[in-house]
């Protein structure tokens, strides 16, 4: 009702919230994620992760696109993700080996989400990453659903 | 968008370090207790730093939830745990000035019942063994405790006294330091991260995680390892009937945080106090022994390996070697960090050399390395 009164996202905390993700947190929340986020650079060509590696972070695409294919097979991409994008984001809930390299397409800024601090939300943040946790779970079912079908 | 994840087995496979890799872990644990052991007045307020710093997250993790910021709840934790602490050594203080005279003739007090019970014990030896008596045993140690007990105040409280007064400095170092532990710990991890190149980038904050783990479950350990050797000892002096049942097996526990010398100290106090307040009864003293002896065993079998043991995942004979180690290199200071620090040693040399051996990972970076280069060059040729 006095959504007024809280303070608009800064771009960065917009682009997060941009992200199905992150959509239901609120600016605090945010800034609490931001704190989180480990900020890379990358370069067109550099690789990100190779299949087979343990995963131990979700990657959001700030700008630029990034490609998932096969291993060392970029002219077969299985998907292309760009700005507002993720990818790897099962490396939240176990470190298991990524079943697909990553590579920049072009130079892109990521903004690394590790599995081992969205535990310590889970720890500290309950509210905030049962939020999370929510947004997670609709989008496992909608892969599932178009895997599925 | 999530096709990088998928039908991979659950859990990734993570093969130990091989025998090089653990040759300089046991090389760098004793290289780093040699550099430490000449820091020590850095190194022990660190050390009190982190362990406070572990025992106040909790309360910061409230504060935090209840929508402190970081900075906020930090400051208030440190600055309640400094005004408690204040406190309560003003109030020690004021309770132990006005019994400075009573400590004074009670360790004296002490000391003598030790002796006595020494004395009598080894009459007793004597007296069933002639090679003993012939030996005059009983007499030369008497004569050695009672030079030996007359100067006790001069040669041991006194130096005790004065590097406490020396040490207190670098202990006041302890809640500075574990406030900015508390405060920039997550600033510090993300300093540590920007440092590291793209392609070892996600293997290091692992790392540093997993250091981070190893660090406080370490240190939970020891606290509740602190908490089941109390209440072990205090119960078997409480039916024993010794006053001061819970108090003397809390100081022991403490002392048993230095591995071996606390033990025997923790003991030696144990046995002290039966001796003196039942100086008729000398089965009281030997009581006490054997149930010290039944604590460590159970210690050493049962709670270590369930506590600090568990908690850096240890062989009992690797555990006891290092002890021994450590006790070489850096005398007590080093029985009581071997451990942390092999845990420490441990988890990074696994970690460098999972890291470093990874032809993969190198191939990357040199990769990267050479897209920067051409970057960087793209309009000088």
């Amino acid at each position: 009702m006095l959504g007024f009164l809280r303070p608009a996202p800064g771009n960065e905390l917009q682009d997060l919230k941009a992200l199905s993700l992150f959509s239901d947190l609120s600016v605090r929340d945010l800034k609490i994620v931001q704190g989180v986020l480990h900020e890379r650079e990358y370069l067109a060509g550099e690789v990100i992760f190779d299949e087979g590696e343990e995963g131990n972070a979700l990657y959001i695409v700030r700008t630029g696109r990034v490609l998932i294919c096969r291993q060392g097979r970029p002219e077969n991409p299985i998907a292309e993700i760009g700005a507002g994008g993720f990818f790897g984001e099962l490396a939240l809930l176990d470190t298991a080996p990524r079943s697909a390299q990553a590579r920049a397409l072009e130079p892109c800024k990521l903004a690394a989400f590790f599995g081992s601090d969205f535990l310590s939300l889970l720890e500290t943040e309950t509210k905030l990453s049962s939020r999370i946790l929510f947004q997670f779970a609709r989008h496992l079912g909608r892969r599932l659903r178009g895997t599925v079908l | 968008m999530s096709a990088a994840d998928g039908a991979a087995p659950v859990d990734a496979h993570r093969s130990g370090p091989g025998p090089v890799a653990w040759a300089g872990i046991f090389a760098a644990t004793c290289l780093l207790l040699v550099a430490l052991n000449h820091i020590l007045w850095l190194v022990v307020p660190a050390l009190l730093a982190l362990v406070l710093s572990y025992a106040l997250y909790p309360p910061m993790r409230r504060l935090m939830y209840a929508g402190l910021s970081r900075q906020g709840a930090a400051a208030l934790v440190t600055s309640v745990f400094l005004i408690a602490l204040m406190a309560a050594t003003l109030a020690l203080l004021a309770w132990a000035g006005a019994r400075a005279e009573d400590w004074q003739a009670g360790v004296e007090r002490y000391i003598r019942g030790g002796a006595m019970l020494l004395e009598r014990t080894l009459a007793v030896l004597e007296a069933r063994w002639s090679v003993l008596a012939r030996a005059n045993l009983a007499a030369s140690v008497t004569t050695w405790l009672n030079d030996y007990s007359n100067t006790f105040v001069e040669r041991q409280v006194q130096p005790l006294a004065v590097s406490i007064i020396a040490w207190l400095p670098a202990m006041l170092l302890g809640p500075f330091f574990a406030f900015f532990f508390l405060r920039d710990g997550r600033r510090f991890h993300g300093f540590i991260a920007r440092a590291v190149p793209n392609a070892y980038f996600e293997k290091t904050l692992d790392l540093l995680h997993q250091m981070h783990q190893t660090g406080r479950s370490y240190f939970a350990g020891l606290m509740k390892l602190t908490v089941l050797d109390t209440v072990a000892l205090g119960l078997g002096l409480w039916v024993l009937g010794l006053p001061g049942a819970w108090l003397l097996a809390l100081v022991a526990a403490v002392l048993a945080w230095v591995p071996y010398v606390g033990s025997i100290a923790g003991c030696l106090l144990v046995v002290l106090v039966a001796a003196t307040d039942f100086p008729q009864d000398p089965k009281m003293a030997y009581w006490a022994i054997m149930l010290f002896i039944f604590v460590r065993l159970l210690d050493d079998f049962v709670f270590l390996p369930a506590t600090v043991g568990k908690s850096l995942k240890l062989h009992p004979l690797v555990s006891v070697l290092m002890l021994f180690v450590g006790g070489a290199v850096a005398g007590v200071p080093g029985l009581a960090l071997v451990l942390p620090l092999l845990g420490v040693a441990m988890v990074v040399g696994a970690a460098l050399s999972a890291i470093l051996i990874d032809r993969r990972l190198r191939a990357r970076h040199l990769y990267a390395l050479r897209l920067r280069a051409e970057q960087a060059a793209a309009d000088l040729t």
